[in-house]
């Protein structure tokens, strides 16, 4: 299988004065093209700043990050801009769509920025929202919509690109349990027909069944990887590790 | 980044946000309305200005003694008759310059009070020769004629009055053939009316009317006004108008330094033209400097943008994350707070050009003259706004453009 992240020895340091604070120490890691990864561990345990810095939003004190080969670390600021644009599809747990935008044109923005034309763009844009079944709901704006339909947009747009990582820190946590297993059947579908990398942050470990590799953090470190198969869609029993 | 995009961008949030954006645009609109309205009555002035002085006839001049150089030479000069112009200095001068001089007399002038029944009027008594109307473009003779050679020549007692003066005294407009009893060097005596003419309308008959009237120019036989030496202090001429009028006006002076046996630059000529530029001169400084004040309110215009682009950034420093987590560069988010200060303030220099010559309009069309819009000027001024825009604009959108998106996505 390719390999799509591969991180040595990363440290993240912050330097609160004369306290120094170690969110990541000394990770490795490598993901592959397809795997649908769970990171979880309880706040603190340095699982969303790995986060971060595998979507290119912060970088590591120390240490190696290759994204599809890419050395990281060497890239500048406006080169991180377009790795994100064209690599990563971001999942937030609050939704962060824009406000005031109408969802298709939070679903047309990353493609503004990779400069894509109107007419292909809108196109794409239409496709991707009957991809998530909100077909008509493109001319709503955010606040109209439910959390699970803010959500589904906010899929929607992290695809516009075809990333080759899609990354969701917490996609449930501000949604009830329904809207919750809507959208992770999306994550999975994705997953499975598309063959997207999908890494997800959560603390529930219901949602962590729906990948099929499970690391766990506790105080900046891996303290478990495990693998399993995955459960299956619409089922609802519990693998044994 | 992709313009329309953008714009579109920038003009939503500033619809999102009615009140606040146009109380920001307010500082801007006052500063391009006043800057618009000031250099429009400026220019509308100016060319009243010019419409006046092209009614006076831009070769009309007088040769007076140079007061002020006098003062200067000696400290206290008195004049003495011989100084002043008589007759014969008059035909002297007629006689050098024939084909230039159209139309030369002694200045004769009398303000006095006359009385028909129980209604008075003061009477501004201009003393004329034959033609006077030829040059003068303000008098459009009505009933009766003007002033004519014989009325000069008899030194009649003769008087040509205005419609205004006419209706007041007599409570119509033709009264040609009535009399009226004017003081004039102390003795009563009765002129007869030959004509009635009407103003033209210009800028100073218009102010005289708007303060309201206090006398009613009249042209009597400059003959019958001039005192027993029969001499003038000075020479009122109506020059060639298609040769210079400036070297004209130096000759007729110089002329007359030699003829009467003065030392050079004793007699001066002022002319309708030099008085022009004067006036123009001070009308420009006036514009300029009250300009300059209207400027330092795009000053404050210009910060305001600045405050409440820093506001806006502030409050929408979660979206500028989002936006870079989406993969905006540093320039998407600069042009794009950029675009959003530059709109807000060229819509503001919009509607100050707008205003400001509608301001111009309506003062003008209260003082009667018509209105000089210069499109430079408009252009210049929503060059100007897109400018303030611009340049306030930059130090909040640098500072968008700079936030760091794991912070700004983090910002509540």
């Amino acid at each position: 299988m390719k390999e799509v992240i591969r991180i040595e020895n990363l440290f993240k340091v912050y330097d609160n004065g004369p306290l120094q604070v170690k969110a990541l120490d000394d990770v490795s890691l490598t993901i592959e093209k397809g795997e649908f990864v769970a990171i979880m561990g309880a706040s603190g345990s340095g699982k969303s700043t790995l986060m971060n810095i595998i979507g290119c939003l912060d970088r590591a004190t120390e240490g190696e990050y290759l994204l599809n080969g890419m050395n990281i670390k060497e890239k500048k600021d406006d080169e991180l801009s377009h790795v994100r644009n064209t690599n990563i599809g971001f999942v937030f747990q609050f939704f962060n769509l824009i406000a005031r935008t109408s969802a298709l044109r939070n679903v047309e923005l990353p493609m503004i920025y990779a400069k894509i034309g109107r007419e292909e763009r809108q196109q794409r844009a239409l496709q991707l929202l009957k991809d998530v079944g909100l077909s008509d709901r493109g001319h709503h704006l955010p606040n109209e919509l439910s959390g699970g339909q803010k959500q589904r947009v906010a899929i929607a747009r992290a695809l516009a690109n075809n990333p080759s990582i899609l990354l969701a820190d917490e996609p449930t946590g501000n949604l009830d349990s329904q809207s919750s297993v809507e959208i992770m059947e999306i994550f999975q579908k994705l997953n499975r027909e598309l063959g997207t990398t999908v890494i997800v942050v959560t603390h529930e470990p219901e949602i962590s069944l729906f990948a099929n590799r499970v690391l766990t953090f506790r105080d900046g470190k891996i303290i478990g990887d495990k693998r399993r198969p995955p459960k299956g869609k619409g089922g609802n029993h519990h693998v044994v590790d | 980044m992709l313009w329309i995009e953008n714009i579109q961008l920038a003009i939503s949030a500033i619809k999102a946000n009615k009140l606040r954006s146009f109380l920001t645009m307010l500082g801007i609109i006052i500063g391009i309305s006043s800057v618009i309205s000031i250099t429009s009555i400026g220019a509308s002035a100016k060319g009243a200005v010019s419409d006046e002085f092209d009614s006076l006839g831009k070769a009309y001049m007088y040769i007076m003694i140079n007061y002020s150089q006098l003062a200067e030479i000696y400290s206290d000069y008195s004049v003495m008759t011989d100084d002043l112009f008589s007759e014969a200095d008059v035909e002297a001068l007629k006689e050098r310059f024939p084909q230039d001089i159209r139309y030369a007399v002694l200045y004769t002038y009398n303000n006095s009070e006359t009385r028909v029944g129980r209604t008075t009027a003061d009477l501004a008594m201009v003393g004329v020769a034959e033609n006077y109307n030829d040059f003068n473009k303000t008098i459009r003779m009505l009933y009766g004629r003007m002033i004519n050679e014989s009325d000069v020549k008899g030194r009649r007692d003769r008087i040509v009055i205005d419609t205004e003066c006419a209706r007041k005294l007599f409570g119509r407009e033709n009264v040609v053939g009535e009399e009226l009893s004017i003081q004039v060097g102390g003795d009563a005596r009765d002129f007869t009316v030959v004509g009635v003419y009407r103003m033209e309308e210009t800028l100073s008959s218009q102010i005289t009317a708007a303060m309201g009237r206090t006398s009613y120019s009249v042209y009597v036989p400059y003959s019958a006004m001039l005192s027993g030496e029969g001499l003038s202090s000075y020479i009122e001429i109506y020059g060639n108008p298609d040769k210079d009028v400036r070297q004209q006006g130096e000759a007729y002076a110089t002329y007359m330094n030699r003829i009467k046996d003065k030392p050079e630059g004793f007699y001066m000529v002022e002319s309708a033209e030099g008085q022009q530029d004067i006036i123009n001169q001070i009308l420009g400084v006036l514009s300029v400097a009250i300009g300059a004040i209207a400027a330092i309110s795009l000053l404050v215009g210009g910060i305001g943008i600045m405050n409440i682009m820093l506001v806006s950034v502030t409050e929408r420093t979660r979206e500028i994350g989002i936006r870079k987590s989406l993969g905006a560069r540093t320039r998407d988010i600069l042009v794009q707070f950029l675009i959003e200060a530059v709109i807000l303030s060229v819509i503001g220099g919009i509607i100050g050009t707008i205003l400001g010559i509608g301001v111009a309009a309506l003062g003008m069309s209260l003082a009667g003259v018509r209105v000089v819009v210069q499109p430079l000027v408009v252009v210049l001024a929503v060059l100007f706004s897109a400018g303030v825009g611009l340049f306030f604009g930059l130090f909040p959108a640098r500072r968008a453009a700079k936030l760091d998106p794991i912070e700004a996505l983090r910002y509540e």
